[in-house]
């Protein structure tokens, strides 16, 4: 099912129409094989955020081609008429805070996007717990996310990220309120979980500590993107 | 460690949303018209129960006399005050004789004339009863005319009637006198029996016209209650039956008396009996007279017989009965009643025996479906 | 699925108890408020139990005896105890004045009963404590709710009545509490003033030269006697044999006696239709204005709720939580607050609220169940401003915030 990771091809966005429109994408091109961890680095408005809400299909581009494993989903278009599903099902989202839901125990977070599929709750509950134990927060489980430290809480949040299994998990700016230590080990767990579940991940930052551990990382800057090689630091 | 948090919280709501479930099912079921109707209730007993008649009253003098001048005239003195007790003779004051003292001496002064006149009279006959018999001589013997002597013997005739006239003038001179005396001594108030003055409606100078009451008397002795008894509780009322008095201002004790009579008169505009009820012994101080009485007069206890409470007996659908508890549920029974007491005992007739269990209060009207607690103390009721 | 407004009410479960707590303080007043009403007519209600009369008849064209004042001669009883019929009549007097206890004095409804027996027309129907009247003057039934207990001595005008009895819920169709006296202290009691007036009044007609002229003597006392007799009642109460129609009684009492005659049905409708129509629209409108208060607030606080979980809303739209998934949790929660509310608002009317109200309140358990889907309707109203706002959230928010 992660037979292709994701490609974008060509992708625009424009804001507005006519004089006063902003083009914040012009042409943005990216490929992430299952497995791998790219970097997606950018100054402030360089379209970063804009580029991962197309790729979370949350805002629609105004062309190009997005190919999500072996699914063309947009093309000039949305081509999935369930975005809903299709962000539950083949997108993990990690965000720059967990944004764990307060009321629900951790279990329940990371059980809740399964149970949303319509799988039952213990099957659901079993496949969280099965992210526990390589995420280090089997014991845990039954915590509510605030009584969890911060690294912790980015741990569960990954887990959330990964449960559904999806091809592509999009992380923004997940290691911002982490120190370097825990940054790392929040990027070593990422290339972990990427191998071990055939996912592709791209992770949008601009943490210093981390930018060296990316073997490949795309630049954007105005709205266009540009591939270069990384130093991929740390997990040979 | 694990899951104790979510339990204790679980364990914290429901230590709140139980009672407060409960509470709520309690307040659903157990107030307002779903809830069981509080009562309490009384056994049937066997008893003897004086019944007794209730009635009001005012304190009356049997016996009241006016006492005032039979003619119109001004008061000239009053010697007595309320509240004074007089003898029989005594004089309680004088009406002003204004000119009948002067009437009796203009009397006198005519009889002393007429005594006169009659005196000349006499005189006059005795001179034409001379004259007269000389005539009818000088007659016989022919010195004078038949005329002349019948002349003579018309005035002896005139001078006898003018006697008797002046005689008669004198009687009736000595009546008119008698007279004017007798209303001179009708000027005094006397009184006609012992008794205690209670008014003295006019004083001294006043001028009033005859018949008006310037002293009121009455007769100590005579005191009476004049009693109203209401007709519908009058059942049984006669003469000798043993009274207990409340007077108004003793209300907190009762003197004992007895009904004098029972007035063959009802007042038909009260729709009350009335009786006349007397102390067997005067209380002393003397009751105001009007002062208002209670009167519970006794009669003597009935045979014994089931009796309830006056409080257990409703009206359902123009049937008196009472709420009686039969297998732990309100059951209306008809019931026919007989006599009652003023402690609010009734004798049941028919219908109840004695031990039977009736409904004496309610919080609420019942009806045959009603659900019953039975409590020991009526809700809201003070002691 | 597990429910996302259950696990936000019990992790939030303080915060929700208490806004339950508040609201169904307001609840319990509109509860009360709608038992004020109810009261009200049941005050009306009972009144016309009470009196077990199934005719009134009142002076002619009046709405007496209880909306309007009204006097009939005490003996036009007799007149209509010969109509057929008629199974039972009684004299009534009713008025409302100060009853003295000691230092303190309450508004009460003096009625004066027609001596006889329990079951008569007019007599409490039932008793609470003590007995029924069996002495002909200066005894009492009082109702509780004018504080007297047996035993007490009150003060009616002039006289001094012992309490014999007390009752419950025999009140008039104000709310005063009833004192149950003799007919005939009562005739007297509406009449006679009290001892200054009664003097005034004789000073009055002795000045009066007509009333007392020269050389009548007896006249004025004549005069002044007449003049302190009351021989008037206010209604007589008229119970019917059955299988007579209480319209036929009623017409041929009209018809041949002059005076006006009120069937049960009527009477409510003079009490409940006259006499507190007023007070009923100033409840309406009190219940209209509690329910939009309620309404504002249940949607008040759902709003913000929902806001304090905007982020966690656009969380659960980004990875994909549907629309419906959302608002239903956000009317669960609505409706969860009402249930809370409602049920804490019935048990404060009905334990404190309903016993400090001066008035009778009448809590219906009709009123309850309608009063509840009121509330939930209520609440699902309210809740759709929240849900509103909960679903114009954009998933993107979550995103680069």
């Amino acid at each position: 099912m992660a037979g292709n990771g994701i490609r974008i091809q060509g992708v625009r966005k424009r804001y507005g129409s006519g004089d006063t429109a902003v083009e914040a994408l012009k042409k943005v091109d990216m490929q992430v094989a299952p497995g791998e961890v790219v970097g997606l680095i950018g100054p402030s408005g360089s379209g970063k955020t804009t580029l991962l809400k197309c790729l979370g299909a949350v805002i629609e581009p105004t062309a190009g081609r997005m190919i999500l494993g072996d699914e063309v989903i947009y093309d000039d278009g949305w081509k999935v008429r369930d975005l809903r599903a299709l962000r539950r099902d083949k997108i993990g989202f990690i965000f720059q805070a967990p944004y764990l839901i307060p009321f629900l125990d951790v279990t329940d977070n990371v059980a809740l996007l399964p149970m949303l599929a319509g799988k039952p709750n213990a099957h659901s509950r079993k496949r969280a717990m099965e992210l526990f134990h390589p995420l280090d927060v089997q014991h845990r489980a039954r915590a509510m996310p605030s009584q969890l430290s911060g690294g912790e809480q980015q741990r569960v949040a990954i887990a959330r990220g990964l449960v559904n299994r999806p091809p592509v998990i999009l992380a923004d700016e997940p290691t911002a309120p982490l120190d370097s230590e825990r940054a790392l080990a929040v990027i070593r767990i990422l290339n972990d979980m990427a191998r071990k579940f055939e996912t592709a991940i791209i992770v949008v930052t601009h943490d210093e500590k981390i930018i060296p551990t990316f073997k490949r990382i795309y630049h954007i800057r105005d709205g266009v993107t540009y591939e270069e090689a990384g130093e991929g630091r740390g997990f040979e | 460690m694990r899951g104790l948090h979510v339990q204790r919280s679980t364990l914290v709501v429901l230590a709140v949303l139980i009672p407060l479930l409960a509470l709520f099912i309690y307040v659903a079921l157990r107030s307002g018209p779903l809830a069981p109707v509080p009562v309490r209730l009384a056994t049937v007993e066997v008893k003897s129960i004086s019944p007794s008649l209730f009635g009001i009253g005012s304190v009356e003098a049997r016996y009241t006399y006016k006492i005032g001048p039979t003619v119109a005239g001004r008061v000239k003195t009053l010697n007595v005050h309320v509240g004074d007790m007089v003898k029989a003779g005594e004089v309680l004051g004088t009406m002003d004789p204004v000119d009948l003292d002067e009437r009796i001496r203009g009397r006198d002064a005519a009889l002393k004339g007429a005594k006169a006149q009659l005196a000349e009279a006499a005189a006059r006959r005795d001179y034409a009863q001379t004259q007269a018999r000389r005539y009818e001589q000088l007659l016989e013997s022919g010195s004078t005319t038949e005329e002349a002597v019948s002349t003579r013997r018309q005035e002896l005739q005139v001078a006898g009637a003018s006697l008797k006239a002046a005689r008669e003038e004198i009687l009736r001179l000595r009546a008119d006198r008698k007279a004017i005396v007798a209303q001179h001594s009708n000027l005094q108030l006397i009184s006609p029996v012992n008794g205690l003055v209670v008014a003295r409606e006019a004083d001294p100078g006043t001028t009033i016209v005859g018949g008006r009451t310037v002293v009121e008397m009455i007769d100590p002795e005579s005191l009476w209650l004049n009693v109203r008894f209401d007709q519908i509780n009058a059942r049984g009322l006669a003469a000798n039956l043993l009274a207990r008095i409340v007077l108004r201002s003793h209300a907190v004790e009762s003197i004992s008396g007895r009904v004098l009579r029972v007035e063959p008169l009802a007042d038909a505009v009260t729709e009350e009996i009335l009786a006349k009820v007397v102390f067997d012994k005067l209380p002393k101080p003397l009751p105001a007279i009007g002062e208002l009485v209670e009167v519970t007069v006794a009669l003597p206890p009935l045979s014994p017989a089931p009796v309830i409470s006056n409080a257990a007996i409703r009206r359902i659908d123009g049937q008196l009965g009472v709420w009686e508890i039969i297998n732990g549920k309100p059951h209306f029974t008809p019931v026919t009643l007989g006599f009652g007491d003023l402690d609010g005992f009734v004798q049941v007739r028919k219908g109840l025996s004695a031990g039977d269990k009736v409904v004496v209060y309610s919080a609420k009207a019942l009806n045959a479906g009603s659900r019953i607690k039975v409590v020991e103390h009526m809700p809201g009721v003070k002691q | 699925m597990i429910s996302l407004a259950g696990r936000d009410i019990m992790h939030a479960w303080g915060k929700f108890v208490f806004t339950g707590l508040g609201l169904g303080l307001l609840i319990g007043v509109t509860l009360s408020m709608a038992g004020i009403y109810r009261g009200m007519i049941d005050d009306a209600k009972v009144l016309l139990d009470n009196s077990g009369a199934d005719l009134w008849v009142v002076q002619k064209d009046t709405l007496g005896p209880y909306a309007e004042p009204s006097s009939v001669y005490e003996d036009t009883w007799r007149g209509i105890r010969s109509m057929p019929g008629v199974a039972r009549v009684a004299n009534v007097t009713y008025l409302t004045m100060q009853v003295r206890e000691g230092q303190r004095d309450v508004r009460a409804m003096v009625t004066g009963i027609t001596a006889g027996r329990p079951g008569t027309p007019g007599w409490p129907p039932y008793l609470v404590a003590g007995r029924q009247i069996t002495r002909g003057h200066y005894e009492a039934v009082a109702d509780i709710a004018a504080g007297f207990k047996l035993g007490d001595s009150l003060q009616i005008r002039r006289n001094h009545y012992t309490v014999v009895g007390l009752t419950r819920r025999m009140v008039s169709s104000g709310g005063d509490p009833m004192v149950f006296i003799p007919l005939k202290d009562a005739q007297e009691a509406q009449f006679l003033k009290d001892n200054e007036a009664i003097r005034q009044q004789r000073r009055r007609t002795a000045s009066n030269s007509m009333f007392n002229p020269p050389g009548a003597p007896g006249l004025l006392e004549a005069v002044i006697a007449s003049q302190s007799t009351n021989p008037f009642v206010n209604a007589v109460l008229v119970q019917m044999k059955s299988g007579y129609s209480a319209e036929d009684v009623a017409g041929s009492i009209r018809r041949w006696k002059h005076l006006t005659v009120y069937t049960r049905g009527q009477m409510e409708e003079i009490l409940v239709g006259k006499l507190i129509a007023t007070s009923a629209k100033q409840i309406g409108m009190f219940l209209a204005i509690l329910s939009i208060v309620s309404a504002a607030i249940v949607a008040f606080i759902i709003y913000t709720l929902t806001l304090g979980k905007i982020r966690e809303i656009a969380v659960l739209k980004l990875i994909g939580t549907r629309n419906r998934t959302i608002a239903s949790m956000i009317m669960q929660q609505a409706v969860a607050l009402g249930i809370i509310g409602f049920v804490v608002g019935k048990i404060t009317a009905t334990l404190f609220m309903a016993p400090i109200f001066p008035k009778y309140v009448l809590l219906e358990p009709l009123d309850s169940v309608r009063g509840f889907f009121v509330v939930v309707a209520i609440c699902l109203l309210s809740s759709l401003i929240a849900i509103r706002a909960a679903l114009k959230v954009d998933p993107a928010e979550a995103i680069g915030g």
